[in-house]
Protein backbone atom coordinates (compact mmCIF):
# COMPACT_ATOMS: atom_id res chain seq x y z
CA UNK A 1 0.00 0.00 0.00
CA UNK A 2 1.00 3.22 -0.77
CA UNK A 3 0.16 5.22 2.47
CA UNK A 4 1.92 2.42 4.45
CA UNK A 5 5.19 3.08 2.54
CA UNK A 6 6.11 6.67 3.28
CA UNK A 7 6.07 5.79 6.83
CA UNK A 8 8.78 4.11 8.80
CA UNK A 9 8.99 0.80 10.79
CA UNK A 10 8.63 2.74 13.84
CA UNK A 11 5.96 5.40 12.98
CA UNK A 12 3.96 2.30 12.03
CA UNK A 13 4.47 0.15 14.69
CA UNK A 14 3.55 2.86 17.32
CA UNK A 15 0.39 3.67 15.39
CA UNK A 16 -0.14 -0.02 15.59
CA UNK A 17 0.22 0.36 18.80
CA UNK A 18 -2.14 3.35 19.67
CA UNK A 19 -4.81 1.73 17.38
CA UNK A 20 -5.07 -1.51 19.70
CA UNK A 21 -4.59 0.44 22.78
CA UNK A 22 -7.71 3.02 21.89
CA UNK A 23 -9.93 0.08 20.27
CA UNK A 24 -9.91 -2.06 24.04
CA UNK A 25 -10.36 1.06 26.19
CA UNK A 26 -14.52 1.50 26.03
CA UNK A 27 -14.16 -1.89 27.86
CA UNK A 28 -12.07 -1.18 30.31
CA UNK A 29 -14.14 2.26 31.14
CA UNK A 30 -16.61 3.90 32.68
CA UNK A 31 -19.56 5.53 29.76
CA UNK A 32 -18.45 9.11 30.37
CA UNK A 33 -14.93 8.11 29.64
CA UNK A 34 -16.25 6.54 26.52
CA UNK A 35 -18.48 9.62 25.64
CA UNK A 36 -15.39 12.11 26.22
CA UNK A 37 -13.37 10.25 24.45
CA UNK A 38 -15.62 9.67 21.31
CA UNK A 39 -16.09 13.54 21.61
CA UNK A 40 -12.50 14.30 21.58
CA UNK A 41 -12.28 11.90 18.06
CA UNK A 42 -14.87 14.21 16.60
CA UNK A 43 -13.17 17.43 17.51
CA UNK A 44 -10.08 16.36 16.44
CA UNK A 45 -11.72 16.30 12.89
CA UNK A 46 -13.31 19.63 13.41
CA UNK A 47 -9.57 21.13 14.77
CA UNK A 48 -8.02 19.24 11.67
CA UNK A 49 -10.58 21.17 9.36
CA UNK A 50 -9.77 24.27 10.96
CA UNK A 51 -6.21 23.70 10.58
CA UNK A 52 -6.44 23.46 6.77
CA UNK A 53 -7.20 27.09 6.62
CA UNK A 54 -5.27 28.80 9.73
CA UNK A 55 -2.25 26.36 9.74
CA UNK A 56 -2.28 25.80 5.86
CA UNK A 57 -3.59 28.24 4.02
CA UNK A 58 -2.73 31.23 6.79
CA UNK A 59 -6.45 32.17 6.32
CA UNK A 60 -8.29 33.02 9.75
CA UNK A 61 -11.88 31.93 9.54
CA UNK A 62 -13.99 33.22 12.56
CA UNK A 63 -17.10 31.57 10.98
CA UNK A 64 -16.05 28.30 11.09
CA UNK A 65 -18.26 26.70 13.27
CA UNK A 66 -21.42 27.86 10.89
CA UNK A 67 -20.37 24.83 8.86
CA UNK A 68 -20.12 22.51 12.34
CA UNK A 69 -23.25 23.45 13.47
CA UNK A 70 -24.94 23.58 10.50
CA UNK A 71 -24.17 20.25 10.41
CA UNK A 72 -25.21 18.71 13.75
CA UNK A 73 -28.65 20.69 12.35
CA UNK A 74 -29.16 19.18 9.71
CA UNK A 75 -29.01 15.83 10.85
CA UNK A 76 -30.96 16.48 13.93
CA UNK A 77 -33.53 18.01 11.56
CA UNK A 78 -33.57 14.90 8.81
CA UNK A 79 -33.84 12.28 11.83
CA UNK A 80 -36.68 14.80 13.14
CA UNK A 81 -38.73 14.98 10.49
CA UNK A 82 -37.69 11.92 8.23
CA UNK A 83 -37.39 9.21 10.84
CA UNK A 84 -34.59 8.07 12.51
CA UNK A 85 -32.59 5.32 10.06
CA UNK A 86 -29.60 4.64 8.07
CA UNK A 87 -30.88 5.90 4.44
CA UNK A 88 -31.75 9.38 6.52
CA UNK A 89 -28.47 9.37 8.01
CA UNK A 90 -26.70 9.10 4.48
CA UNK A 91 -29.05 11.64 3.35
CA UNK A 92 -28.15 14.41 5.90
CA UNK A 93 -24.34 13.38 5.36
CA UNK A 94 -25.00 13.86 0.86
CA UNK A 95 -26.79 16.98 1.96
CA UNK A 96 -24.51 18.48 4.73
CA UNK A 97 -21.36 17.67 2.06
CA UNK A 98 -23.63 19.85 -0.23
CA UNK A 99 -24.64 22.85 1.91
CA UNK A 100 -21.07 23.36 3.48
CA UNK A 101 -19.60 23.45 -0.29
CA UNK A 102 -21.81 25.68 -1.14
CA UNK A 103 -21.53 27.78 1.70
CA UNK A 104 -17.96 27.84 1.56
CA UNK A 105 -18.36 28.98 -1.80
CA UNK A 106 -20.80 31.83 -0.96
CA UNK A 107 -17.94 32.86 1.72
CA UNK A 108 -15.29 32.66 -0.17
CA UNK A 109 -16.78 34.71 -2.98
CA UNK A 110 -17.38 37.22 -0.61
CA UNK A 111 -14.26 37.08 1.47
CA UNK A 112 -11.27 36.23 -1.37
CA UNK A 113 -11.67 39.54 -2.50
CA UNK A 114 -8.90 41.21 -1.57
CA UNK A 115 -8.51 42.89 1.18
CA UNK A 116 -6.52 42.03 4.36
CA UNK A 117 -6.95 39.12 6.25
CA UNK A 118 -8.27 40.78 9.36
CA UNK A 119 -10.88 42.62 7.00
CA UNK A 120 -11.86 38.39 5.52
CA UNK A 121 -11.86 37.82 9.58
CA UNK A 122 -14.46 40.27 10.14
CA UNK A 123 -16.55 39.23 7.35
CA UNK A 124 -16.40 35.50 8.29
CA UNK A 125 -17.42 36.89 12.05
CA UNK A 126 -20.40 38.28 10.15
CA UNK A 127 -21.67 35.95 8.26
CA UNK A 128 -21.00 32.89 11.17
CA UNK A 129 -23.45 35.69 13.43
CA UNK A 130 -25.64 35.82 10.78
CA UNK A 131 -25.86 32.05 10.49
CA UNK A 132 -26.70 31.89 13.95
CA UNK A 133 -28.98 34.05 14.30
CA UNK A 134 -31.42 32.42 11.37
CA UNK A 135 -31.49 29.14 13.17
CA UNK A 136 -32.33 31.37 16.17
CA UNK A 137 -35.13 32.73 15.21
CA UNK A 138 -36.90 30.10 12.45
CA UNK A 139 -37.95 27.86 15.64
CA UNK A 140 -40.49 26.23 13.68
CA UNK A 141 -37.30 24.02 12.33
CA UNK A 142 -34.92 24.56 14.83
CA UNK A 143 -36.40 25.08 17.77
CA UNK A 144 -34.83 28.60 18.11
CA UNK A 145 -32.61 29.03 21.44
CA UNK A 146 -33.60 25.84 23.09
CA UNK A 147 -32.19 23.67 20.88
CA UNK A 148 -32.96 20.77 19.07
CA UNK A 149 -33.12 17.56 21.00
CA UNK A 150 -33.73 14.78 18.41
CA UNK A 151 -33.43 10.26 18.18
CA UNK A 152 -31.21 9.15 16.49
CA UNK A 153 -30.57 5.56 14.26
CA UNK A 154 -30.59 2.64 16.47
CA UNK A 155 -26.49 1.64 15.45
CA UNK A 156 -25.89 4.75 16.97
CA UNK A 157 -27.38 4.17 20.37
CA UNK A 158 -24.86 2.33 21.95
CA UNK A 159 -21.86 4.26 22.90
CA UNK A 160 -19.41 1.74 23.00
CA UNK A 161 -20.75 1.06 19.40
CA UNK A 162 -20.90 4.70 18.58
CA UNK A 163 -16.93 5.10 20.26
CA UNK A 164 -15.95 3.13 17.25
CA UNK A 165 -17.75 4.80 14.48
CA UNK A 166 -15.99 7.50 16.09
CA UNK A 167 -12.85 6.46 15.94
CA UNK A 168 -13.18 5.15 12.54
CA UNK A 169 -14.39 8.67 11.32
CA UNK A 170 -11.30 10.37 12.81
CA UNK A 171 -8.79 7.55 10.83
CA UNK A 172 -10.76 8.00 7.76
CA UNK A 173 -10.72 12.10 7.88
CA UNK A 174 -7.27 12.35 8.97
CA UNK A 175 -6.01 9.96 6.10
CA UNK A 176 -8.21 12.32 3.77
CA UNK A 177 -7.11 15.33 5.08
CA UNK A 178 -3.39 14.15 4.85
CA UNK A 179 -3.54 13.42 1.37
CA UNK A 180 -4.80 16.48 0.39
CA UNK A 181 -2.31 18.56 1.99
CA UNK A 182 0.39 16.19 -0.03
CA UNK A 183 -1.90 16.79 -3.06
CA UNK A 184 -0.74 19.52 -5.43
CA UNK A 185 -3.45 21.65 -4.72
CA UNK A 186 -2.84 21.56 -0.66
CA UNK A 187 1.26 22.66 -1.69
CA UNK A 188 -0.01 25.70 -3.58
CA UNK A 189 -2.29 26.50 -0.29
CA UNK A 190 1.10 26.50 2.10
CA UNK A 191 2.84 28.95 -0.76
CA UNK A 192 0.09 30.96 -0.75
CA UNK A 193 0.68 30.74 3.73
CA UNK A 194 3.98 31.80 2.98
CA UNK A 195 3.71 34.22 0.23
CA UNK A 196 0.83 35.19 -1.66
CA UNK A 197 2.18 37.42 -3.86
CA UNK A 198 5.11 35.01 -4.68
CA UNK A 199 2.09 32.69 -5.56
CA UNK A 200 0.51 34.57 -7.84
CA UNK A 201 4.12 35.25 -9.59
CA UNK A 202 4.66 31.59 -10.37
CA UNK A 203 1.01 31.83 -12.11
CA UNK A 204 -1.27 30.50 -9.93
CA UNK A 205 -4.88 31.91 -9.18
CA UNK A 206 -4.18 32.08 -5.59
CA UNK A 207 -7.97 33.00 -5.10
CA UNK A 208 -9.59 29.71 -6.14
CA UNK A 209 -6.78 27.83 -4.51
CA UNK A 210 -8.32 29.28 -0.94
CA UNK A 211 -11.74 28.37 -2.00
CA UNK A 212 -11.09 24.87 -2.71
CA UNK A 213 -9.44 24.95 0.98
CA UNK A 214 -12.08 26.60 2.45
CA UNK A 215 -14.66 24.39 0.74
CA UNK A 216 -12.65 21.22 1.70
CA UNK A 217 -12.59 22.41 5.48
CA UNK A 218 -16.21 23.70 5.46
CA UNK A 219 -17.21 19.75 4.12
CA UNK A 220 -14.87 18.65 7.10
CA UNK A 221 -16.32 20.42 9.42
CA UNK A 222 -19.67 19.89 8.24
CA UNK A 223 -19.07 15.98 8.95
CA UNK A 224 -17.59 16.83 12.47
CA UNK A 225 -20.81 18.56 13.31
CA UNK A 226 -22.68 15.61 12.21
CA UNK A 227 -20.75 13.13 14.35
CA UNK A 228 -21.19 15.89 17.22
CA UNK A 229 -24.33 16.25 16.84
CA UNK A 230 -25.38 11.99 16.99
CA UNK A 231 -23.21 12.14 19.91
CA UNK A 232 -25.21 14.72 22.13
CA UNK A 233 -28.85 13.78 20.27
CA UNK A 234 -28.95 17.59 20.42
CA UNK A 235 -28.16 20.45 18.70
CA UNK A 236 -28.12 23.87 19.74
CA UNK A 237 -26.93 27.48 18.35
CA UNK A 238 -24.01 27.28 20.83
CA UNK A 239 -22.64 24.88 18.24
CA UNK A 240 -22.80 27.77 15.13
CA UNK A 241 -21.25 30.39 17.69
CA UNK A 242 -18.21 31.95 17.79
CA UNK A 243 -17.02 30.39 21.06
CA UNK A 244 -17.61 27.46 18.83
CA UNK A 245 -15.10 28.87 16.59
CA UNK A 246 -12.69 29.74 19.03
CA UNK A 247 -12.47 26.05 20.31
CA UNK A 248 -11.37 25.14 17.40
CA UNK A 249 -8.43 27.93 17.47
CA UNK A 250 -7.76 26.30 20.64
CA UNK A 251 -7.24 23.37 19.47
CA UNK A 252 -5.10 24.02 16.95
CA UNK A 253 -3.33 26.21 19.02
CA UNK A 254 -2.82 23.99 21.72
CA UNK A 255 -1.92 20.66 19.25
CA UNK A 256 0.46 22.88 17.04
CA UNK A 257 -0.77 24.75 14.02
CA UNK A 258 0.36 23.49 10.62
CA UNK A 259 0.64 20.49 11.46
CA UNK A 260 -2.77 18.52 11.10
CA UNK A 261 -1.96 16.10 13.73
CA UNK A 262 -1.46 18.58 16.43
CA UNK A 263 -5.36 18.58 16.52
CA UNK A 264 -5.71 15.44 17.30
CA UNK A 265 -3.35 16.23 20.07
CA UNK A 266 -4.94 19.68 21.26
CA UNK A 267 -8.39 17.92 20.98
CA UNK A 268 -7.36 15.17 23.47
CA UNK A 269 -5.76 17.64 25.69
CA UNK A 270 -8.01 20.59 25.76
CA UNK A 271 -11.39 18.19 26.20
CA UNK A 272 -9.75 16.49 28.98
CA UNK A 273 -8.34 19.40 30.97
CA UNK A 274 -11.99 20.31 30.34
CA UNK A 275 -13.34 17.61 31.91
CA UNK A 276 -11.27 17.31 34.90
CA UNK A 277 -11.75 20.67 35.57
CA UNK A 278 -15.67 20.56 35.70
CA UNK A 279 -15.10 17.35 37.88
CA UNK A 280 -13.63 19.25 40.82
CA UNK A 281 -16.67 20.93 41.07
CA UNK A 282 -17.12 18.74 43.88
CA UNK A 283 -14.06 19.59 45.21
CA UNK A 284 -14.07 23.80 45.94
CA UNK A 285 -16.95 25.77 44.37
CA UNK A 286 -14.51 27.79 42.55
CA UNK A 287 -13.83 25.03 39.87
CA UNK A 288 -17.72 26.58 38.76
CA UNK A 289 -15.85 28.75 37.47
CA UNK A 290 -13.46 27.00 35.33
CA UNK A 291 -13.58 29.00 32.75
CA UNK A 292 -11.16 31.04 34.40
CA UNK A 293 -8.34 28.34 34.89
CA UNK A 294 -8.98 27.44 31.26
CA UNK A 295 -7.77 31.03 29.81
CA UNK A 296 -4.92 30.58 32.18
CA UNK A 297 -4.14 27.97 30.66
CA UNK A 298 -4.15 29.26 27.29
CA UNK A 299 -2.35 31.97 27.90
CA UNK A 300 0.49 29.51 29.19
CA UNK A 301 0.06 27.89 26.22
CA UNK A 302 1.00 30.50 23.65
CA UNK A 303 3.42 32.43 26.06
CA UNK A 304 5.80 29.24 26.89
CA UNK A 305 4.64 27.05 23.96
CA UNK A 306 3.50 28.72 20.98
CA UNK A 307 3.83 25.96 18.75
CA UNK A 308 1.84 23.71 20.15
CA UNK A 309 2.31 20.02 21.33
CA UNK A 310 3.14 18.19 17.84
CA UNK A 311 5.47 21.65 16.36
CA UNK A 312 7.30 21.36 19.97
CA UNK A 313 7.94 17.83 19.09
CA UNK A 314 9.06 18.06 15.37
CA UNK A 315 11.61 20.63 17.13
CA UNK A 316 13.46 18.57 19.31
CA UNK A 317 13.53 15.33 16.42
CA UNK A 318 14.79 17.40 14.35
CA UNK A 319 17.68 19.26 16.80
CA UNK A 320 18.19 14.90 17.74
CA UNK A 321 18.76 14.12 14.38
CA UNK A 322 20.96 17.26 13.38
CA UNK A 323 23.24 16.06 16.82
CA UNK A 324 23.22 12.65 15.29
CA UNK A 325 24.47 13.80 11.83
CA UNK A 326 26.75 15.73 13.41
CA UNK A 327 27.78 13.16 15.98
CA UNK A 328 28.01 10.74 12.84
CA UNK A 329 30.43 12.93 10.97
CA UNK A 330 32.37 13.82 13.44
CA UNK A 331 33.32 9.84 14.06
CA UNK A 332 33.72 9.72 9.67
CA UNK A 333 36.39 12.23 10.52
CA UNK B 1 14.50 43.29 -37.54
CA UNK B 2 13.42 40.90 -34.84
CA UNK B 3 10.04 40.40 -33.50
CA UNK B 4 9.08 42.88 -30.29
CA UNK B 5 8.10 41.21 -27.52
CA UNK B 6 7.60 43.67 -24.85
CA UNK B 7 6.39 47.48 -25.49
CA UNK B 8 5.43 50.15 -23.33
CA UNK B 9 3.68 52.91 -24.68
CA UNK B 10 4.16 56.55 -22.83
CA UNK B 11 3.83 54.24 -19.64
CA UNK B 12 3.65 56.87 -16.39
CA UNK B 13 2.21 56.08 -12.53
CA UNK B 14 1.77 58.55 -10.46
CA UNK B 15 2.01 58.29 -6.15
CA UNK B 16 0.25 61.44 -5.23
CA UNK B 17 2.34 64.73 -6.74
CA UNK B 18 5.23 62.40 -7.25
CA UNK B 19 5.68 60.48 -11.09
CA UNK B 20 7.70 57.63 -10.51
CA UNK B 21 7.81 56.69 -13.84
CA UNK B 22 6.92 59.28 -16.45
CA UNK B 23 5.87 58.99 -20.20
CA UNK B 24 8.49 55.69 -20.75
CA UNK B 25 8.24 54.31 -24.32
CA UNK B 26 10.33 51.33 -25.04
CA UNK B 27 10.80 47.95 -26.64
CA UNK B 28 12.38 44.84 -26.02
CA UNK B 29 12.83 42.37 -28.94
CA UNK B 30 12.88 38.64 -28.86
CA UNK B 31 16.08 37.02 -28.26
CA UNK B 32 18.09 40.14 -26.85
CA UNK B 33 20.01 40.62 -23.13
CA UNK B 34 18.12 43.87 -22.39
CA UNK B 35 19.53 45.99 -19.17
CA UNK B 36 17.66 48.30 -17.92
CA UNK B 37 20.04 51.00 -15.75
CA UNK B 38 19.72 54.06 -13.37
CA UNK B 39 20.27 55.36 -9.98
CA UNK B 40 18.85 54.24 -6.97
CA UNK B 41 15.55 55.71 -6.90
CA UNK B 42 15.09 55.96 -10.74
CA UNK B 43 12.03 54.05 -10.77
CA UNK B 44 13.49 50.53 -12.43
CA UNK B 45 11.73 48.28 -9.92
CA UNK B 46 8.22 50.47 -10.45
CA UNK B 47 8.49 49.75 -14.38
CA UNK B 48 9.00 46.37 -13.69
CA UNK B 49 6.16 46.63 -11.46
CA UNK B 50 3.86 47.90 -14.08
CA UNK B 51 4.93 45.71 -16.89
CA UNK B 52 4.94 42.76 -14.21
CA UNK B 53 1.57 43.58 -13.37
CA UNK B 54 2.13 44.09 -9.78
CA UNK B 55 1.42 47.96 -10.26
CA UNK B 56 -1.43 49.45 -12.74
CA UNK B 57 -0.31 52.37 -14.89
CA UNK B 58 -1.73 55.93 -14.32
CA UNK B 59 -1.21 56.41 -17.97
CA UNK B 60 0.01 54.40 -20.79
CA UNK B 61 -0.18 50.80 -22.11
CA UNK B 62 1.84 47.70 -22.36
CA UNK B 63 2.27 45.38 -24.98
CA UNK B 64 3.47 41.92 -24.87
CA UNK B 65 3.63 39.64 -27.74
CA UNK B 66 1.40 42.55 -29.45
CA UNK B 67 -1.51 41.85 -27.30
CA UNK B 68 -2.44 44.75 -24.71
CA UNK B 69 -1.94 43.45 -21.73
CA UNK B 70 -2.44 46.44 -19.53
CA UNK B 71 -5.81 45.64 -17.97
CA UNK B 72 -4.20 41.89 -17.49
CA UNK B 73 -3.73 40.27 -13.56
CA UNK B 74 -0.13 39.35 -12.78
CA UNK B 75 -1.53 35.82 -13.18
CA UNK B 76 -1.95 36.00 -16.73
CA UNK B 77 1.04 37.56 -17.40
CA UNK B 78 2.64 34.81 -16.36
CA UNK B 79 0.84 32.28 -18.16
CA UNK B 80 1.34 34.58 -21.07
CA UNK B 81 5.19 33.43 -20.75
CA UNK B 82 6.24 36.60 -18.43
CA UNK B 83 8.11 35.37 -15.21
CA UNK B 84 9.94 38.08 -12.71
CA UNK B 85 12.28 37.73 -9.75
CA UNK B 86 11.91 40.35 -6.99
CA UNK B 87 14.98 42.73 -5.57
CA UNK B 88 14.16 41.45 -2.17
CA UNK B 89 14.32 38.29 -1.90
CA UNK B 90 10.80 37.01 -1.79
CA UNK B 91 10.36 33.00 -1.35
CA UNK B 92 8.88 30.37 0.66
CA UNK B 93 10.99 30.77 3.10
CA UNK B 94 9.10 27.77 5.23
CA UNK B 95 8.94 25.27 2.62
CA UNK B 96 12.45 23.61 1.75
CA UNK B 97 14.35 24.73 -1.20
CA UNK B 98 13.14 21.69 -3.36
CA UNK B 99 9.57 22.53 -2.25
CA UNK B 100 10.03 26.09 -3.72
CA UNK B 101 11.16 25.26 -7.23
CA UNK B 102 8.86 22.12 -7.47
CA UNK B 103 5.46 24.54 -6.86
CA UNK B 104 7.30 26.77 -9.70
CA UNK B 105 7.50 23.85 -11.40
CA UNK B 106 4.21 22.74 -10.95
CA UNK B 107 2.59 26.27 -12.15
CA UNK B 108 4.46 25.95 -15.01
CA UNK B 109 3.05 22.03 -15.81
CA UNK B 110 -0.38 23.20 -15.12
CA UNK B 111 -1.31 20.28 -12.90
CA UNK B 112 -4.13 21.29 -12.26
CA UNK B 113 -6.86 21.54 -8.86
CA UNK B 114 -6.11 17.99 -7.80
CA UNK B 115 -6.98 17.62 -4.42
CA UNK B 116 -6.47 13.67 -3.75
CA UNK B 117 -3.11 12.92 -5.79
CA UNK B 118 0.12 12.70 -3.76
CA UNK B 119 2.04 15.61 -4.95
CA UNK B 120 5.57 13.52 -5.40
CA UNK B 121 3.91 11.27 -7.61
CA UNK B 122 4.45 13.22 -10.39
CA UNK B 123 8.11 12.08 -11.94
CA UNK B 124 8.62 14.15 -14.59
CA UNK B 125 8.23 17.72 -12.49
CA UNK B 126 10.23 15.76 -9.94
CA UNK B 127 12.93 14.94 -12.71
CA UNK B 128 12.93 18.80 -13.89
CA UNK B 129 12.96 20.14 -10.48
CA UNK B 130 16.46 18.52 -10.02
CA UNK B 131 17.51 20.07 -13.25
CA UNK B 132 16.72 22.79 -12.14
CA UNK B 133 18.09 22.77 -8.78
CA UNK B 134 21.42 21.74 -10.11
CA UNK B 135 21.41 24.47 -13.13
CA UNK B 136 21.48 27.08 -9.90
CA UNK B 137 23.69 24.86 -7.89
CA UNK B 138 21.45 24.25 -4.98
CA UNK B 139 21.12 20.59 -5.67
CA UNK B 140 23.17 19.41 -2.44
CA UNK B 141 20.57 22.21 -0.23
CA UNK B 142 17.52 20.80 -1.32
CA UNK B 143 16.25 19.49 1.99
CA UNK B 144 16.96 23.18 3.81
CA UNK B 145 14.29 25.50 4.16
CA UNK B 146 14.58 27.80 2.06
CA UNK B 147 14.79 30.39 5.51
CA UNK B 148 18.20 28.97 6.19
CA UNK B 149 19.87 29.58 2.88
CA UNK B 150 22.74 31.90 2.91
CA UNK B 151 21.25 35.37 0.84
CA UNK B 152 23.43 34.53 -1.92
CA UNK B 153 21.54 30.81 -2.25
CA UNK B 154 18.26 32.60 -1.70
CA UNK B 155 18.95 34.71 -4.43
CA UNK B 156 20.27 31.69 -6.80
CA UNK B 157 16.59 29.65 -5.92
CA UNK B 158 14.70 33.07 -6.78
CA UNK B 159 16.46 32.79 -9.92
CA UNK B 160 15.86 28.86 -10.40
CA UNK B 161 12.01 29.71 -9.69
CA UNK B 162 11.74 31.80 -12.35
CA UNK B 163 13.44 30.00 -14.64
CA UNK B 164 11.74 26.75 -13.36
CA UNK B 165 8.29 28.90 -15.25
CA UNK B 166 10.45 28.75 -18.58
CA UNK B 167 9.26 32.12 -19.74
CA UNK B 168 9.95 33.64 -22.79
CA UNK B 169 11.14 36.63 -21.36
CA UNK B 170 12.63 37.04 -17.92
CA UNK B 171 12.43 39.88 -15.74
CA UNK B 172 14.97 39.87 -13.70
CA UNK B 173 14.98 42.68 -10.44
CA UNK B 174 18.99 42.95 -9.45
CA UNK B 175 20.10 39.20 -9.61
CA UNK B 176 23.20 39.46 -7.62
CA UNK B 177 21.97 42.61 -5.08
CA UNK B 178 23.40 42.06 -2.01
CA UNK B 179 25.34 38.91 -2.93
CA UNK B 180 28.99 38.61 -1.90
CA UNK B 181 31.79 39.23 -4.32
CA UNK B 182 32.92 35.64 -4.91
CA UNK B 183 29.17 34.25 -5.53
CA UNK B 184 28.62 37.16 -8.23
CA UNK B 185 30.33 35.47 -11.16
CA UNK B 186 28.29 32.40 -10.68
CA UNK B 187 25.39 34.23 -11.15
CA UNK B 188 26.59 36.00 -13.86
CA UNK B 189 27.16 32.38 -15.54
CA UNK B 190 23.85 30.79 -14.76
CA UNK B 191 22.44 34.18 -16.85
CA UNK B 192 24.77 33.72 -19.87
CA UNK B 193 24.22 29.81 -19.83
CA UNK B 194 19.80 30.90 -19.66
CA UNK B 195 20.39 33.52 -22.50
CA UNK B 196 22.02 31.00 -24.74
CA UNK B 197 19.09 28.74 -24.58
CA UNK B 198 17.10 31.70 -26.48
CA UNK B 199 15.46 33.20 -23.42
CA UNK B 200 14.71 37.17 -23.66
CA UNK B 201 16.21 38.32 -20.37
CA UNK B 202 15.72 41.81 -19.02
CA UNK B 203 17.44 43.24 -15.86
CA UNK B 204 17.74 45.77 -13.70
CA UNK B 205 20.80 46.89 -12.65
CA UNK B 206 22.71 49.89 -11.09
CA UNK B 207 26.59 48.72 -11.35
CA UNK B 208 27.57 48.57 -15.07
CA UNK B 209 30.67 46.77 -15.28
CA UNK B 210 28.31 43.91 -14.49
CA UNK B 211 26.13 43.73 -17.26
CA UNK B 212 28.65 45.37 -19.79
CA UNK B 213 29.85 42.20 -21.53
CA UNK B 214 26.34 40.08 -21.26
CA UNK B 215 23.59 42.81 -22.48
CA UNK B 216 22.61 43.46 -25.88
CA UNK B 217 21.05 46.28 -25.49
CA UNK B 218 21.18 49.00 -22.84
CA UNK B 219 18.39 51.37 -21.07
CA UNK B 220 19.30 54.43 -18.77
CA UNK B 221 16.60 55.33 -16.35
CA UNK B 222 16.85 58.52 -14.66
CA UNK B 223 14.09 60.39 -12.81
CA UNK B 224 11.16 57.94 -13.88
CA UNK B 225 12.00 58.91 -17.72
CA UNK B 226 14.17 56.96 -20.31
CA UNK B 227 17.25 59.45 -20.65
CA UNK B 228 19.10 56.89 -23.50
CA UNK B 229 19.06 53.54 -25.43
CA UNK B 230 21.47 51.49 -27.45
CA UNK B 231 24.41 49.93 -27.54
CA UNK B 232 26.70 48.89 -24.32
CA UNK B 233 29.08 50.62 -25.37
CA UNK B 234 28.11 53.87 -26.68
CA UNK B 235 26.21 54.42 -23.78
CA UNK B 236 28.32 54.15 -21.16
CA UNK B 237 30.41 56.69 -23.03
CA UNK B 238 27.58 59.06 -23.37
CA UNK B 239 28.44 62.46 -21.35
CA UNK B 240 24.53 62.86 -20.27
CA UNK B 241 24.68 59.02 -19.34
CA UNK B 242 27.77 60.10 -17.35
CA UNK B 243 26.46 62.92 -15.95
CA UNK B 244 23.34 61.36 -14.49
CA UNK B 245 25.65 58.87 -12.37
CA UNK B 246 27.55 61.73 -10.91
CA UNK B 247 30.37 62.39 -12.96
CA UNK B 248 30.19 58.84 -14.45
CA UNK B 249 32.57 57.61 -11.76
CA UNK B 250 30.05 55.32 -10.40
CA UNK B 251 30.02 53.66 -13.79
CA UNK B 252 33.48 52.31 -14.21
CA UNK B 253 34.08 51.57 -10.95
CA UNK B 254 35.52 48.11 -10.54
CA UNK B 255 32.90 46.19 -8.63
CA UNK B 256 33.14 46.10 -4.41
Amino acid sequence: MKLLNNMDKKTFLALGVLLVVLSIIPHFSKLSTITLISRIFILAVYGMSYDILRGYTGFINLGHALFFGSGAYIAGIFFTNFGNNLVVFGMAVIVTVVFCSLAAYIMGKIVLRGGGVIAAAMITLALGEIVRNIAERWRSVTMGADGLPFKIPDVFRDRIGFYYYALIFLIIMTVVLRQFILSPTGRVLMAIRENEQRAEFLGYETSKYKLIGLQVAGIASGLAGIMFGILNRFANTDLLSVQQTLNALLITLVGGTGTLYGAIVGSAFVNAVQNYLLNLRSVHPIFERWLLFFGAMYVIVVLFMPEGFVGLWNKYMKERRTKKNTKAIEKGL
Amino acid sequence: MAETLIRTENLSISFGAHKAVNGVSISLEKGLFTTILGPNGAGKTTLFNLISGLLKPTEGKIFFKGTDVTGLSPVERVKMGMGRSFQLTNVFSRLTTYENVRLAMQAHEEVGYKIFTDHRRFKSLNEKTEEILEEVLLKDKKDFLAGELSHGEQRKLELGMVLALEPEVLLLDEPTAGMSIEEVPTMIDILRRTKKKGTTIILIEHKMDMVKTLSDQLIIIVNGAKLVEGDPEEVSRNPEVLKAYLGGGVLNEPTT
